[in-house]
């Protein structure tokens, strides 16, 4: 074959601007840390990357909700706590005033705690969490609790469902309507009810039979332990919950990166094999380049 | 009986012919960078023989050689060559054109990435989840709204946008129909000028090869082919003809774009949908006022040019910003159909005050409501007016502020099947799928464009190895030529010696 000058230039132009050219892509995966920078680089790559960022929006989305699941469930737990202290304490007095070795005065003072006692249980039924009344079912904007109006009691019992995984969604909430209960009278019942009607008898002056409404308080009492164990379990599993999202972040996180994010060392060595050969590309081309029979004619 | 100056014709002869093989060198020396250039060859003849065979030849030994003549300077080049790059630089125009437009579409698209439609539908999306949580927060409410918007305003940025660069394509095409007409009327002007010399017996190289540039040129555009035919009068056997061009369809039906006998040349033009209610797609392109339609259409740049811009084929829509254009009107139709659906069943604030269920819409589709064709969806997508007021959010199913479950069942719309037409799917994979087969036709586009530019460039390389000057070869001829010229030179000088014995130095015996 007959090897001309310019088919000598024109490959080496060539050669050095494949090699500029792979250089570029190999600087360009260096700075990026990427893989691929656009689609057609490897379109299985593309498709799985944005499927996978996708999964990993979600999985921080879930665990985004999980703090406001938590958030829920700790202050209900919390409130409840406050409610069956008050309750004991109800029911302390309770037993005190049944002894019979008390004064209708001393019976009286006892009334006016109890008075104050079911005021504080009602403010606890009102338990606002950053603005929402916590145990009003999904009517979060609204008291459940005011004894002045009729009905005193909401009778909103629905679940506050949030979203903690793809499909799984759990009530974060209570069922107010098994702990804070009023039936108006006469004679008035639930929870509310029942220390009305405590508070009566106390306060009265016929002597009616004290020790009667032990029996009630204590139901109640075990309503409000019922109603935090349902809700201790439920805690349970959303920290099971909390704990199969945390797993799957670190997956979702380890998937995304494997799929798309360039193997640092092996781009470096690359880039330096890439560069010695652009170096001696340049080396020979211009031994090659210099030479004509000019050189050596006289 | 032979000249007594035989010697002298034979030697000037042969300085002569010299001297035009050096003249010629030199010409390939200048040349040697021309862009298009064949090198050049004198072709040596010897000059016919004493005596000629006749009747009257004179009786001596044998016949004498009379020199060298110039029988003709011809370009060195391979014809063969010729047709083999023009095949591949063809090819390379077209995916060329085609990669370029695909080229441009991904970077619009800009997937996978922090910023493309996928991460605004999922921070949407997010917005949704966390309004689900927080259904009374008017924050979060807000959150949704903007996030809502950006879903539309990314639709309309995206749409606006490969409809611009689609318009640029539209005029690229525009542009190259125009230097196809224009390469066609020089190529025909050469010929003529080439017809005019021709019969005179020369050989127009300097012709040649301008209108081997032009038709070389003229293949990146259009898929061509060449035919010769020879000029009249007394042509030299080596020359070359004229040239004419034809063009194929896919059919195999030849179209004659420059017919060198008649001085005729067709020029080419693309017929756009241009009527009112059109869609201003390419129909057809026009070939002399000859229409071939674009599916059978063959080769090149235009051809690539025109599938990127999109064209009407029996009466559907076919090219790559056209498909990728629907795609997402359909994707902004369906969605925000299914979105709006939803939304109005809900409950918002507002609603739960009046007691009222009014059913409110989130989104605003401009008026389209063709759901097999919801052209300009995309485009004219909006945050319906009802989502000025932040409260007609409809977050919940039932009648309570707390609750959030209908933006759940919002959030859901994004993983939901939808009734694309030919499938029911989410709208998340439908969006895969086009990003896709945008990144595997990008990929095709891009490789072929990588194999046609490494078969044009070693047919180029095979090309240059027959017709490109090489500057050793051409010192070496110079060395040759000058030697011969010396010696010629030089045997003048004897012959003159020769002459002077003859003529001053013989009959002078004794003197």
């Amino acid at each position: 074959m007959r090897v001309t000058q310019s088919m000598l230039s024109n490959n080496m132009l060539r050669h050095i601007s494949k090699s500029y050219e792979s250089m570029a892509k190999t600087q360009e995966q260096l700075t990026t840390g990427k893989k691929i920078s656009r689609p057609s680089d490897d379109p299985v790559v593309a498709m799985k990357g944005m499927t996978y960022r996708t999964n990993l929006t979600e999985v921080e989305q879930y665990k985004r909700n999980l703090s406001e699941a938590y958030n829920w469930m700790e202050n209900s737990d919390a409130a409840l706590d406050k409610a069956t202290s008050v309750m004991q304490r109800i029911r302390e007095l309770t037993v005190q005033a049944s002894n019979g070795t008390y004064e209708e005065s001393q019976k009286g003072m006892i009334g006016k705690e109890i008075e104050q006692l079911k005021e504080h249980l009602v403010s606890i039924a009102n338990t606002q969490v950053a603005g929402k009344y916590i145990f009003n079912g999904n009517d979060t904007t609204n008291k459940p609790v005011d004894l002045s109006e009729t009905p005193s009691v909401s009778e909103n019992k629905n679940s506050v469902n949030l979203a903690l995984s793809q499909g799984i969604e759990v009530a974060v909430n209570i069922n107010p309507k098994n702990v804070f209960t009023h039936t108006a009278g006469p004679p008035e019942s639930g929870l509310f009810g029942d220390i009305n009607e405590l508070k009566k008898a106390l306060e009265s002056t016929s002597g009616e039979d004290i020790g009667g409404f032990l029996d009630k308080l204590d139901s109640h009492i075990n309503n409000l332990v019922a109603e935090r164990a349902e809700l201790g379990a439920r805690y349970n599993r959303v920290e099971l919950i909390d704990a199969r999202i945390g797993e799957q972040e670190v997956i979702a996180n380890r998937i995304l990166s494997d799929n798309e994010d360039a193997d640092i060392e092996r781009v470096i060595t690359d880039l330096k094999m890439q560069e010695s050969l652009h170096r001696a590309a340049l080396g020979v081309g211009s031994r090659i380049m210099q030479p004509t029979l000019m050189d050596f004619l006289r | 009986m032979r000249s007594t100056f035989h010697g002298l014709e034979t030697a000037r002869r042969g300085m002569f012919t010299q001297q035009t093989a050096l003249q010629t060198t030199g010409h390939n020396i200048a040349n040697a960078n021309t862009p298009g250039y064949s090198r050049q060859r004198v072709n040596f003849v010897q000059t016919e023989a004493y005596p000629a065979a006749s009747m009257n030849r004179p009786q001596i030994p044998g016949q004498m050689g009379t020199g060298v003549a110039a029988g003709s300077v011809q370009r060195v080049r391979e014809g063969f060559l010729d047709t083999q790059f023009r095949g591949e630089n063809n090819k390379l125009g077209y995916w060329d054109a085609r990669s370029e437009a695909l080229e441009k579409m991904e970077d619009i698209m800009n997937e996978p990435s922090d910023n493309g439609l996928a991460k605004t539908l999922d921070r949407f999306w997010q917005s949704l989840q966390d309004l689900s949580v927080n259904p009374e927060d008017s924050g979060a409410r807000s959150v949704v709204r903007q996030r809502g918007l950006a879903v539309a305003e990314t639709f309309n940025y995206l749409s606006n946008s490969l409809t611009s660069i689609q318009d640029d394509i539209k005029s690229q095409a525009n542009i190259t129909t125009k230097e196809i007409n224009a390469l066609l009327d020089d190529i025909q002007s050469i010929n003529k000028q080439i017809s005019e010399v021709e019969p005179h017996g020369y050989l127009p190289n300097t012709l040649y090869d301008e209108r081997d540039s032009l038709v070389d040129r003229l293949s990146t555009l259009l898929n061509v082919e060449v035919t010769t035919k020879p000029s009249g009068g007394k042509p030299d056997p080596l020359a070359a003809g004229l040239y004419d061009i034809k063009m194929k369809d896919k059919d195999g039906t030849e179209f004659t774009l420059v017919d060198s006998a008649s001085g005729t040349v067709k020029h080419l033009s693309i017929k756009y949908d241009d009527a009112a209610g059109g869609n201003g797609l390419a129909d057809s392109v026009e070939v002399g006022g000859v229409p071939i339609t674009i599916s059978k259409f063959a080769g090149g740049k235009l051809q690539g040019l025109i599938e990127s811009y999109g064209y009407n084929d029996n009466g559907s829509v076919k090219g790559i910003y056209p498909e990728m254009l629907a795609n997402l009107d359909q994707m902004a139709f369906q969605f925000a159909t299914e979105f709006n659906e939803v939304h109005s069943n809900g409950w918002s604030l507002s609603e739960i005050e009046a007691n009222a269920h009014t059913g409110y819409n989130f989104f605003d589709l401009g008026g389209v409501t063709d759901s097999v064709n919801p052209n300009g969806a995309a485009k004219l997508l909006k945050l319906h007016d009802d989502m000025k007021e932040l409260d007609n959010i409809a977050a919940a199913t039932n009648k309570f502020g707390g609750d959030g479950s209908n933006a759940l069942l919002l959030g859901d719309v994004k993983n939901a099947p939808l009734n694309f037409p030919g499938s029911k799917s989410s709208l998340q994979s439908f969006y895969e799928g086009a990003i896709g087969k945008m990144a595997v036709d990008a990929q095709q586009a891009v490789r072929l464009t990588n194999n046609s530019a490494v078969l044009t460039d070693s047919v180029q390389q095979r090309r240059l190895s027959v017709s490109g000057v090489s500057l050793d070869e051409e010192m070496t001829n110079m060395i040759q030529f000058q030697h011969a010229y010396n010696a010629s030179a030089r045997n003048i000088t004897v012959i003159d010696e020769m002459l002077d014995k003859i003529i001053n130095g013989l009959g002078v015996g004794g003197r």
